[in-house]
């Protein structure tokens, strides 16, 4: 049985699977397998799995219908076998050494039960960009996963398969395999995972040095959905807060002071500089937490969104252009 | 030969389940049967005296303050059997209330390393003990907690449709009463009843949260636990951690139906039970409806528990080993 297993989800992916495909049979650390999830694909997506699989018996398809992102996780862990299950999204890329790190970090640790690392940004063409997430990775407390979410993004995490069932529950209506995340949620379902790892279960969170994911930022779809994944988070809040008052007490306004700040910042990179305003706006109006814990980065986006909303894209495609030189 | 004597260390007499757990370790004639008890009460801050006994028994709180203390005891009493009842930690009590779980962990592991024999009050506990490896397990023990069921077992039986829904324990948010408010103000029918019994540092928040519904009672601290089982049809238990769910046991013997929440000790509570997962109000208001919709369940039997029998052997294995090295 392999040691590791790491889920790929993948709806219509099939122009961006291989390369995601490639970075994980690139992993240093031998001992897995990859389970790919074709979560109801209209295009080649499981037919290119199926050649793949042939040349790397590590390589295995899942079929289902359409369930979203959520769903072909956990059909994805129903599948695993590894006694640690790793989640890289169909367009994202893991660097090399990225599985030995969290193996040996899960080894090492064993209070741990979910291990991330940082993560460089790519864009549609696979470069990147000059944007990092780079988390708090030591003494991670939920109030830290309530307003920073440091594990970021869906391919960073890998976690240790007792973590999973402690997670893992199934609504009454559920006829074919549990749930680790939540599949009534369409966007926020990461974030309210982690969360509930936190808050009802006694693994901890801790982070790898190193930016051993490439996450996909892609530029369609950036903008639309901003108030959809602002409803979403505040049904994720309305789903834990019960679970742990006095956490959310203490610092959901600050969440979600941090939150707007992430929809401001998309909607700056939208180009939607009044947006970006109101969004800042309606954080402050939450908690000034963001402006003393992180002043330069809010100060940033204030400018920004003002300049934006002065003068256009205009400043901002020029920095990006010199940037580039 | 005399009995052998055993002493109960205790740190925390706050009235409530802790206390009468100890209370029928150390009087009931089943636990008089095979030991003398004695029970110390030594303070929070102090050193912890030097003491004659066959066996000592710690009933208190495990921390990083008091861990030096407990090493000195250990130390002067290097032949004694000692033996740690953990009354209070668990897994949701990790999630909830420990920001640093791996430092936590370390404490765990050192503090009942000093003990012979560290007791887990319910299966889930035990098991919690053991996959975290915070105690070995050639030292661990299971021994449900217990106390004298009598009064309620002699209580009649609920009849009729279900209409008080009872909340017992201190007003706390580790009971989870907030969420049985809110749950139940959810509830239609202008008959039914939630009566909360205890006191404690949420209770302010908990009337705000019951508003104006005249529906709903707070009825104060008793001293006589039957009373309040008297009154009630259905017992809720939303609590957010609990090692041992005494009310849950207590519950049964009454006869009574039962709602808990699936954690920790709770989740042993019996068959009879209705257990809800997570706090969400909807799914309380859901079990609340269905719970009063159901007929009673039937009793626990008395005298089914063996807490006192697995006393007896914990403490005469102590006792052997202690003669054979002696």
């Amino acid at each position: 049985m392999p040691y590791a297993s790491i889920v790929v989800p993948a709806f219509n992916a099939s122009a961006t699977l291989p390369d995601t495909l490639l970075s994980l049979r690139s992993q240093t650390f031998r001992d897995m397998e990859i389970v790919v999830v074709d979560d109801g694909s209209t295009d080649e997506t499981a037919a290119l799995v199926t050649q793949l699989a042939r040349e790397d018996g590590r390589i295995r398809l899942v079929s289902q219908g359409n369930r979203g992102l959520a769903g072909a996780r956990n059909s994805g862990i129903h599948a695993a076998l590894g006694e640690i299950v790793g989640f890289c999204d169909a367009d994202d890329l893991w660097m090399p050494e990225k599985l030995a790190a969290h193996v040996e970090h899960l080894a090492r640790a064993p209070h741990v039960g979910l291990s991330y690392s940082g993560s460089a940004l790519i864009n549609d063409a696979g470069d990147r960009i000059g944007h990092a997430q780079r988390p708090r990775l030591r003494r991670v407390r939920a109030r830290h996963v309530l307003t920073r979410n440091p594990v970021g993004n869906g391919s960073a995490p890998v976690l240790r398969r007792a973590a999973l069932e402690a997670l893992r529950y199934r609504p009454h209506y559920e006829t074919e395999r549990d749930w680790v995340f939540d599949e009534t949620f369409r966007q926020s379902e990461d974030i309210e995972c982690w969360l509930r790892l936190c808050v009802t279960t006694d693994w901890s969170l801790e982070g790898v040095p190193g930016l051993l994911t490439e996450y996909r930022l892609s530029a369609g779809g950036l903008s639309a959905r901003t108030e959809a994944q602002l409803a979403s988070w505040e049904r994720m809040v309305e789903k834990l807060r019960p679970e742990a008052p006095a956490l959310f007490a203490a610092h959901e306004e600050a969440a979600r002071a941090y939150q707007l700040r992430y929809l401001a910042r998309r909607a700056i990179t939208g180009g939607d500089g009044a947006a970006a305003q109101d969004y800042l706006r309606r954080a402050f109006a939450c908690s000034s937490r963001p402006l003393f814990e992180e002043p330069l980065r809010t100060g940033v986006t204030a400018a920004a969104a003002l300049l934006i909303a002065r003068f256009g894209t205009a400043p901002l495609d020029m920095a990006r252009s010199l940037r580039r030189l | 030969m005399p009995l052998p004597l055993v002493l109960h260390l205790i740190d925390d007499t706050t009235p409530g389940g802790v206390m009468r757990v100890i209370d029928f370790l150390t009087t009931s004639p089943a636990m008089s049967a095979f030991a003398r008890h004695q029970v110390m009460r030594v303070s929070r801050g102090a050193a912890l005296p030097a003491c004659r006994a066959d066996v000592i028994v710690s009933h208190l709180t495990v921390n990083w303050r008091a861990l030096p203390r407990l090493i000195a005891f250990r130390a002067r009493h290097a032949h004694l059997p000692l033996v740690h009842v953990e009354h209070s930690y668990t897994e949701s009590f990790t999630a909830q209330n420990v920001p640093g779980k791996g430092r936590f962990f370390a404490l765990l592991r050192t503090a009942y390393a000093l003990f012979d024999r560290v007791v887990a009050v319910s299966d889930a506990q035990g098991d919690w003990l053991r996959s975290r490896g915070l105690v070995r397990a050639s030292a661990l023990r299971v021994i449900s907690s217990t106390v004298d069921l009598s009064g309620f077992h002699a209580l009649p039986a609920p009849r009729g449709r279900a209409r008080v829904i009872g909340g017992i324990g201190r007003l706390h948010r580790q009971k989870g009463f907030d969420v049985l408010i809110n749950a139940f103000r959810a509830l239609p029918g202008a008959e039914l009843e939630l009566h909360l019994y205890g006191e404690g540092p949420e209770k302010a928040a908990l009337q705000a949260l019951a508003g104006d519904d005249p529906r709903i009672f707070f009825a104060g601290h008793t001293d006589d636990p039957e009373t309040a089982m008297r009154a009630v049809d259905v017992v809720a238990m939303p609590s957010r951690w609990e090692a041992f769910g005494l009310v849950a046991l207590e519950t049964r013997a009454a006869g009574r139906r039962l709602i808990c929440a699936q954690v920790d000790g709770l989740r042993d509570s019996g068959d009879g039970g209705l257990f809800v997962r997570g706090h969400r109000t909807e799914d309380w208001t859901a079990a609340l409806l269905a719970t009063l919709a159901s007929a009673p369940p039937p009793r626990l039997a008395p005298g089914a528990d063996s807490a006192a029998a697995d006393w007896q052997a914990m403490i005469a294995e102590l006792n052997c080993a202690e003669a054979a090295a002696a």
